[in-house]
């Protein structure tokens, strides 16, 4: 690690911008946890399998142990951190708790930002367009039952409150 | 006994923890960062049984950035083990399977560590290596420990040489019932070993101040924990402190004492903390907590009517290269084999077996899942050996209330009938299927354990409430769930009590995550606790409102007069009384119901396990779909039906059957650990592993069945966390034998072997 080149960067985290020197190998998972002090996303495997490292690029869910910090540079980062508006939940966090959805909470972060990119893309998914949406994300405590019907019900909220709109 | 509807929805529970998960600002063992903190990494045997002739660390010492290298050398020489002390913190002279920890470094950031691993050396003297469980049986075998006999353990345990506990349970004459039997059937079923997988790795920090030290762990057992790292560095409890933050799961998989030691024996040579966080393939190969592989061979006797005369199954358990919690494994596991069944003549003979395997532990009902699995094929094969429907079959000789069970022990009030009904209703049992469809059923059994468990419960000025508990939570919900207890005993909102929970050194012992015992024995010590606080309240206001301490009733957040609710004071008001005087604090641990009573039936190596206070029952019914061209077999649907005693928390409980029937779905088809020539696992990472995903996972359809049994825990609960995992794996068999045409006899029944067994039919056919 000594040997390869320090390269000076900065990230976008949740709307703050963090300049930081890494390692070209580094990946964004570690620097997120250690440099930018963000700890809520995890690493379950190191191999791209269970998606509890999972963060959001420009919208997009990334296995951040397999991406390139330096990859990330100008790119808009979203941790689970970033999903809560100050103190209120989002709809998708507060109907995850409601419905059951967490139990021992180390898949949680990666779950929340999976079904959050799927609902940005997809307001009105099917039960199977969820579950095949969910299932980068291993979550060994809860059958996914409650998870699904979390997901399944903020769609509903998240029309409903468009039509308000 | 109300059956509750599944399509009612539970009343919402919202877990106290919950907000700290969804924020990612809940902290995990592996989330924390301490000034001056150290890396650890381990060097592993990677042999699987050799001895060590040159263990040389001085390279990896000299490393710059390297704070401490240890060997076995380095700490107290002891052996421990739960059941047997039959290992050490390293490997002095022999490793005995690959995961064996011989040395541990700590260094300043986890590459230099790993570096200092890679620079000892290791030079080794290969030893027979003991693959096989039945094999390490024979005379000839070779030995796993050749100083087994000199070995300390629990008196009763029964060894010889390989055998590391043999148990029998033994009832009636099982010749003379074979013999009165119109037809005996034989079975042979292997299971392979498969693993927790917790999501979260295991993760240990290590703080020393002074002469007392400080660690942060990943364990579902704390006591336990600290247990262990007092016995392996001489340590008396009250200069270790154990702290366990968010545990990211655990399934058994973190039960025990796990690496506490090495992290502060590391910590206390660096003189620095030091942080070990393992890899996903650490997780696999290290722990001894894996769930154990199993031979067995069933015998049954039954009349042409359906009545089973006689039973008898012989079997042979995976111990693994040490003795972890194991030790009960084999008496465990012959109550599994014999089953929740009428049979008056029953012999169950069982070993646990060394190996050079990873050692074998408590996995989320240790031994019942694939007990239950092979049981319950076999069953299915006697009643088609009468041509008896499998279920009238499970119905004419299940136990019910009333009944004696193999062990001899009768039953109070229980409800595995009914589980039978309300899950093969449910799942639509006998509807006509396409051929390659079919309907599965299994019922299994698990104990609710009675142990001693502690809690302190305090009410504050503010009329706010702590519930100090030893109690450890997993993810289950179960220490959530405490709230409720005290809260519904003073008549306050849950949401009013806090929890300190998770620190040995704040409340007093309890057993940890483990047995599904959290609410069944910390449950009564909150409620004792509580009660507690309850009676200085209705003195305090009784003196207030000038009315006797019988009368007042606490409810609503209130203390009042009975039969005079304009005569009241608010408990915040009483606690602010309180605050000027003496103090509201209640301290609670109650009486364990002691062990049922066993007539008629012998037990060789008896650890307790063939009685069972508050027995749990469960049947489900599994709708199964096989594809023939790939030997692919999909759960279309699962119904799960449980006697767990009364349902505190209808949401936790939901998502505990739930989440316990994808583990056994991954356990029936897809979860098996398979070795190489030396007793290597072979896929030991989660891409050659597979777990179920959201995609794979079946609905779920769940039913209590709420009975009021005796000697229960708290309302009349029993435990919840493991039973669900007993009987799934057993019934999707049934049904992919069904569709098939014979069982497939080899756990988990992955698409290869029911594809193979589909081609060796076809060949039999042609």
């Amino acid at each position: 690690m000594t040997d390869t080149p320090i390269h000076a960067i900065h990230l976008t985290v949740n709307g703050i911008d963090y300049p930081v020197a890494v390692a070209q190998g580094r990946n964004l998972l570690s620097v997120i946890r250690t440099e930018i002090g963000l700890t809520g996303t995890k690493e379950g495997c190191d191999d791209c399998e269970c998606g509890a490292c999972m963060v959001l690029l420009d919208g997009q869910p990334v296995n951040s142990c397999s991406y390139l910090a330096v990859q990330a540079q100008g790119r808009a980062i979203t941790t689970v951190e970033g999903l809560a508006d100050g103190d209120a939940l989002s709809l998708l966090q507060r109907n995850l708790l409601d419905e059951g959805g967490v139990q021992c909470g180390f898949c949680t972060p990666g779950m929340l930002l999976s079904a959050t990119a799927l609902l940005q893309r997809n307001d009105s998914p099917s039960e199977e367009e969820v579950r095949i949406g969910l299932s980068g994300n291993l979550c060994r405590c809860t059958g996914y039952t409650k998870i699904v019907a979390a997901v399944q019900r903020t769609a509903v909220e998240i029309r409903a409150a468009a039509r308000q709109a | 006994m109300t059956i509750t509807d599944p399509s009612r929805p539970a009343p919402r529970f919202v877990r106290a923890d919950g907000p700290d998960k969804v924020t990612g600002s809940g902290r995990y063992t592996a989330d924390l960062t301490l000034t001056g903190m150290l890396a650890a990494k381990f060097k592993y045997a990677d042999a699987t049984h050799a001895r060590i002739v040159t263990l040389d660390v001085s390279a990896a010492k000299a490393m710059p950035g390297v704070f401490a290298v240890l060997t076995q050398d380095d700490v107290p020489d002891v052996k421990f083990g739960p059941f047997v002390q039959d290992r050490t913190l390293f490997a002095r002279d022999v490793v005995r399977f690959e995961g064996e920890i011989i040395a541990a470094v700590a260094a300043v950031d986890a590459a230099t560590a790993q570096r200092a691993v890679d620079a000892i050396v290791v030079e080794y003297e290969a030893l027979p290596v003991v693959n096989d469980i039945e094999g390490a049986l024979s005379a000839d075998s070779p030995l796993v420990h050749t100083e087994w006999a000199g070995y300390g353990g629990v008196d009763v345990l029964v060894r010889d040489r390989n055998d590391a506990s043999f148990a029998s349970i033994a009832k009636g004459d099982v010749d003379e019932g074979m013999a009165a039997a119109d037809h005996v059937v034989r079975s042979r079923y292997v299971a392979d070993g498969c693993h927790a997988v917790p999501i979260e790795p295991r993760a240990v920090v290590a703080q020393w101040e002074g002469n007392k030290v400080t660690i942060w762990t990943s364990t579902q057992v704390p006591f336990d924990a600290r247990a262990g790292v007092c016995e392996t560095l001489e340590l008396p409890n009250s200069r270790v402190r154990i702290i366990v933050p968010h545990l990211g799961g655990g399934f058994g998989g973190k039960c025990g004492f796990h690496y506490e030691a090495h992290v502060a024996a590391l910590a206390r040579a660096a003189k620095r903390p030091v942080r070990l966080v393992f890899s996903r393939r650490e997780e696999f190969v290290a722990p001894d907590r894996r769930r154990e592989g199993i031979v067995y061979d069933f015998e049954t006797g039954v009349k042409a009517d359906g009545t089973i005369t006689a039973r008898r199954v012989w079997l042979a358990l995976d111990n693994g290269a040490y003795t972890a919690d194991a030790g009960f494994f084999s008496q465990l596991a012959a109550m599994h084999a014999l089953g929740p069944y009428r049979i008056p003549n029953a012999l169950a003979e069982a070993h646990l077996v060394y190996t050079n395997h990873q050692p074998s532990g408590s996995v989320r009902a240790p031994t019942a899942p694939q007990t239950c699995w092979a049981l319950e094929s076999h069953t299915d094969e006697v009643a088609a050996a009468i041509g008896m429907d499998p279920v009238a079959f499970r119905k004419l000789n299940a136990v019910d209330s009333g009944a004696e069970g193999p062990s001899g022990q009768t039953y109070g009030e229980i409800g595995v009938q009914q589980c039978i009904d309300a899950a093969t209703a449910a799942a639509g049992y006998g509807q006509v299927l396409p051929d390659d469809e079919a309907i599965g059923v299994a019922i299994g059994w698990w104990p609710s354990f009675s142990v001693p468990s502690g809690a302190y419960v305090k009410i504050d000025g503010d009329g706010s409430g702590q519930i100090i508990t030893g109690a450890q939570e997993c993810g289950t919900g179960a220490v959530m769930t405490l709230r409720q207890l005290a809260a519904d005993e003073l008549g306050m909102p849950a949401e009013r009590f806090e929890l300190v929970y998770q620190d040995t050194s704040v409340a007093p012992y309890d057993m940890g995550a483990t047995g599904s015992q959290t609410l069944f024995n910390n449950g009564r010590a909150v409620v004792a606790a509580a009660g507690q606080i309850a009676e200085q309240l209705r003195n305090l206001a009784a003196e207030q409102l000038e009315a006797s301490p019988a009368d007042i009733v606490l409810a609503d957040g209130m203390a009042s007069v009975a039969g005079s609710p304009d005569r009241g004071i608010s408990i915040d008001e009483l606690a602010g009384i309180a605050a000027g005087g003496e103090l509201l604090i209640g301290h609670g641990s109650g009486i364990p119901p002691g062990a049922p009573a066993t007539v008629g039936s012998s037990c060789v190596g008896d650890l307790g396990m063939s009685a069972w206070v508050a027995p749990q029952f469960s049947c489900h019914a599994v709708r199964v779909k096989v594809d023939r061209d790939t030997g692919v077999a999909r759960v279309l649907h699962v119904s799960a039906a449980h006697d767990s005693g009364t349902i505190i928390n209808p949401i936790g409980a939901q998502g505990q059957v739930e989440g316990a029937v994808l583990m056994g779905i991954g356990q029936a088809l897809t979860e098996g650990t398979t070795y190489d020539d030396q007793g290597r696992q072979r896929n030991a990472a989660l891409l050659e592993y597979k777990l179920q995903t959201c995609a794979d996972a079946p609905p779920i359809d769940v039913h209590f069945i709420q009975i009021n049994t005796p000697d229960a825990g708290p309302r009349g609960a029993k435990g919840l966390a493991e039973a669900p995992n007993v009987a799934t794996a057993a019934a999707i068999a049934n049904a992919i034998a069904k569709i098939l045409g014979t069982p497939v006899r080899q756990l988990p029944m992955t698409a290869e072997r029911v594809w193979e067994q589909l081609q060796g039919d076809q060949g039999a056919r042609s």
